[in-house]
């Protein structure tokens, strides 16, 4: 059953000469991890937008076509309503924090505080969140004076916390460590397998290839091809068009015009594929 | 000829958070150096003062035989370029060509000389063509090159990057790979923070790791970016075909696709 | 940037855990009663056994008296010493020098202003110092000021630092690109337009993403706001508030009265 639904999505920001997104067809199911890809100016941000409500209730322009998520038109309901079902992070973190609060965990609360949540289960879900996004140490602390890294953690933290049943990513961790990459990677797959539904962008095709369920590439307001991250991040098409592919795929199509990859075999998008590969081609 | 010599040097932060907690390394002419390291670990305070932006609490810093101490931030920006995380930061001229000329005027360059560096600054990030255009009417892609471009036109021998892959498209990463490989032709010494350990592995000979305000590891990259469990101490993890050449039981510390096949070649 | 974004001490007192309210009530009824008051030392007397002695009871009386020692003391002093020399008039002569003559009447007058004007800014100090931003905008929300208006008071007093942390920064990256922005006042004046320029666009650029930020935490849902903390107020407070209103009706009589 799908939770987001885009019907021929076409959508113009005011004052540009093209559309940002053009005949977007997209279902996602109820607990699905989806990765977006595309160069810059490929319309994922337009679709992170679409899919929270900003696109058409805060960006003025034309949106055409039918955005449906949880069940009901995005254009029917309020921004407000939106955002509940649809929850919004994205990149810069600096201008993500609320500015109303003096410390994490009042500025994570901030969102509860606004949907009217008692002040005794506040408290906990806050607690909670703070515990599995890895930020408990940093409660006290003034939002300002984080690093990147840690804001991201907390601009992830402030969304989720409001329990959404969608939750929209817009290049999440590009301010953080490795290890803390592959952590909130890990705490996100874990709760699309609780049911939360995940639609996010990223380029670290690494970790898209190892988490996502779907992959779908955007290229000039387009969807150019969607799937499983082993069929879609290893498609030509991709490499013809200066998308990022993992080093293991990079790799093994070097080697097997080297005669070092098994001709015949799907080229690799994770680690664990690409030791299979390798070995069985040593074999 | 420059050389940057750090002895024993420590920062606090007014507020008393200390970030650099004894460092000693010495850096030399046409060195490519990546330093890692997880947020907060010193990264950026560390090379801010390379320039003079920072001021050490204890210990010193040397340009060559200028000791930043001594000597004021516009001075040093002749020898030490520094590309900020946020181009957003510095940009403010109304055309790419003045914002790219403001620095060579600023070092009080001649006119012919500095026309000539300016058009070699463009042609380098790729931006030749949008001289005319107002900076902030390109995408945040192309504003980092306007940056990138308005450190290089002043042909410093030292230019340091802060995270200069951070919310770029894979397009825009190769092409500064392709300005840190030009920079290397050319003998600068190129200093790069990155938390992007494929790109630091490729495009970079030497790897500083740091953790908690010291030197956790400095060496070849082959050497540093091979120790997994050492580098776990400050969240980052070997490069993806380090990964997989280590899985595979290579020998050798891989680092590139190249390194890769040979060593696979070799096996075979 | 710093940690610290307000003047806030957290400290447990009897006076921290009155209601914000009933502070902000008391803050500006001593500024009323020391500028109404028909008696000449009231401001003299409240500061001596009202704003010292709170300060103390909150337990805020070092960082107290260090902000009143930096900021009121110079303050104060020059306009004490401006006033003494220039106000006109004054039989009784104290003495007199060049072309300046300080009676009696004109350090009386000057020590009265002085005294009110030391009042009303120890008693915002020991306000600031004991009350949180966020507690204070949390119980007018709750007494039923406009969460709209609370947010931009609350918003706009953390402005200032960040844009002192930003304006760093654009500095600190254009001095790296040579510029000078020391010395001589034309450099500091070409060093202007390199930080108005990234200062005002970035401003743009956040405004636009602070608000989809705000809208994404469900700032403007219609549901009935909750609020993290709760802020007490007792009978105590409520009895205080009646008096303090009661002081300040008296004193205003007073000065009616006395003409």
């Amino acid at each position: 059953m799908s939770i987001v639904e885009l019907r021929n999505v076409t959508y113009q920001y005011p004052f540009s000469e093209r559309p940002a997104l053009e005949g977007i067809d997209l279902r996602i199911d109820e607990g699905e991890f989806v990765a977006v890809i595309g160069p810059n100016g490929a319309g994922k941000s337009s679709l992170c937008y679409t899919v929270s409500g900003f696109i058409p209730h805060f960006f003025k322009g034309e949106l055409q076509g039918s955005v449906v998520v949880g069940g009901v038109e995005t254009r029917q309901s309020t921004l407000a309503e939106c955002v509940r079902r649809a929850g919004l992070a994205f990149q810069n973190p600096f201008n993500q924090i609320s500015g109303a609060k003096y410390t994490v965990f009042e500025e994570i609360a901030f969102g509860l505080e606004n949907l009217g949540v008692p002040r005794e289960e506040m408290r906990a879900r806050v607690e909670r969140m703070l515990e599995r996004a890895g930020i408990a140490d940093l409660a006290g602390r003034s939002p300002y004076a984080l690093s990147g890294g840690q804001q991201q953690r907390v601009a992830l933290a402030s969304i989720l916390v409001m329990e959404p049943q969608v939750l929209v990513l817009d290049e999440p961790t590009s301010q953080m460590d490795p290890i803390g990459t592959r952590e909130v990677f890990g705490m996100i797959k874990e709760l699309a397998g609780r049911g939360l539904t995940v639609l996010m962008v990223e380029h670290k095709v690494e970790w898209v290839a190892a988490f996502a369920d779907r992959v779908v590439a955007l290229d000039g307001g387009h969807v150019i091809a969607q799937g499983r991250p082993e069929e879609v991040l290893t498609d030509p098409l991709l490499a013809e068009r200066n998308f990022g592919l993992s080093r293991y795929t990079l790799a093994a199509r070097a080697a097997l015009q080297a005669g070092l990859w098994p001709a015949g075999r799907r080229l690799p998008v994770t680690l664990e594929e690409a030791v299979e590969g390798f070995k069985a081609a040593a074999a | 000829m420059t050389d940057i010599r750090v002895k024993d040097l420590h920062h606090v932060y007014p507020g008393g958070v200390a970030a650099l907690q004894g460092i000693s390394l010495e850096i030399r002419s046409g060195e490519q150096v990546g330093i890692v390291g997880q947020n907060g670990a010193g990264k950026t305070t560390l090379v801010k003062h390379f320039n003079g932006l920072l001021q050490p609490t204890r210990g010193e810093v040397w340009v060559d035989e200028l000791d930043t101490r001594k000597v004021s931030v516009a001075k040093l920006a002749a020898r030490v370029g520094y590309v900020f995380q946020n181009p957003d930061e510095q940009l403010f001229c109304k055309t790419v060509g003045e914002e790219v000329a403001f620095g060579p005027r600023n070092l009080g360059f001649a006119p012919e000389k500095a026309e000539a560096l300016c058009k070699e600054a463009l042609e380098l990030t790729e931006i030749g063509d949008r001289a005319g255009a107002n900076p902030y009417d390109l995408s945040p892609t192309w504003r980092k090159m306007v940056a990138l471009a308005s450190i290089l036109s002043m042909d410093t021998p030292v230019v340091i990057f802060d995270e200069p892959t951070t919310g770029q498209d894979p397009a825009s990463v190769a092409r500064i790979a392709r300005v840190v490989a030009a920079l290397r032709a050319k003998g600068k010494t190129v200093i790069t923070i990155t938390h992007d350990i494929d790109f630091c592995a490729e495009n970079f000979a030497r790897v500083i790791a740091l953790s908690q305000g010291r030197v956790l590891l400095d060496g070849p990259a082959a050497e540093v970016l091979g120790q997994a469990e050492t580098l776990a101490q400050t969240y980052v993890e070997p490069p993806q075909l380090t990964r997989l050449g280590q899985r595979l039981g290579l020998k050798r510390t891989i680092l590139t696709q190249e390194d890769l096949l040979a060593e696979l070649g070799k096996k075979q | 940037m710093p940690e610290k974004l307000s003047f806030y001490i957290q400290r447990s007192s009897a006076f921290h855990s009155l209601n914000p309210l009933t502070k902000l009530g008391l803050v500006f009824a001593f500024i009323v009663i020391a500028y109404t008051s028909p008696f000449y030392w009231t401001a003299t007397v409240i500061f001596g056994l009202g704003v010292l002695p709170l300060a103390f009871v909150g337990r805020v009386q070092r960082e107290f008296l260090l902000a009143a020692l930096r900021l009121l003391v110079p303050v104060t002093g020059f306009i004490f010493i401006m006033q003494s020399l220039f106000l006109p008039g004054g039989e009784r002569e104290l003495f007199h020098f060049w072309v300046f003559r300080v009676t009696v009447e004109s350090v009386a007058q000057a020590y009265l202003t002085v005294s009110r004007i030391f009042v009303m800014i120890s008693a915002f100090i020991l306000f600031l110092l004991t009350t949180h931003p966020s507690a204070l905008m949390t119980d007018l929300t709750r007494r039923g000021l406009p969460g709209t208006f609370a947010y931009v008071i609350i918003s706009t007093l953390q402005i200032i630092p960040q844009m002192q942390s930003k304006a760093q920064t654009i500095i600190a990256a254009q001095r790296s690109r040579g510029m000078e922005t020391g010395g001589s006042l034309a450099n500091r004046v070409r060093a202007l337009v390199p930080l108005v320029g990234p200062l005002v666009f970035g401003s743009l650029v956040e405004v636009e993403e602070r608000a989809i930020a705000i809208e994404a935490r469900g700032f403007t849902s219609r549901l009935k706001k909750t609020s993290l903390y709760e802020i007490a107020d007792t009978r105590l407070d409520r009895g205080l508030r009646w008096f303090l209103l009661g002081l300040v009706v008296l004193s205003v009589a007073a000065r009616v009265l006395a003409g």
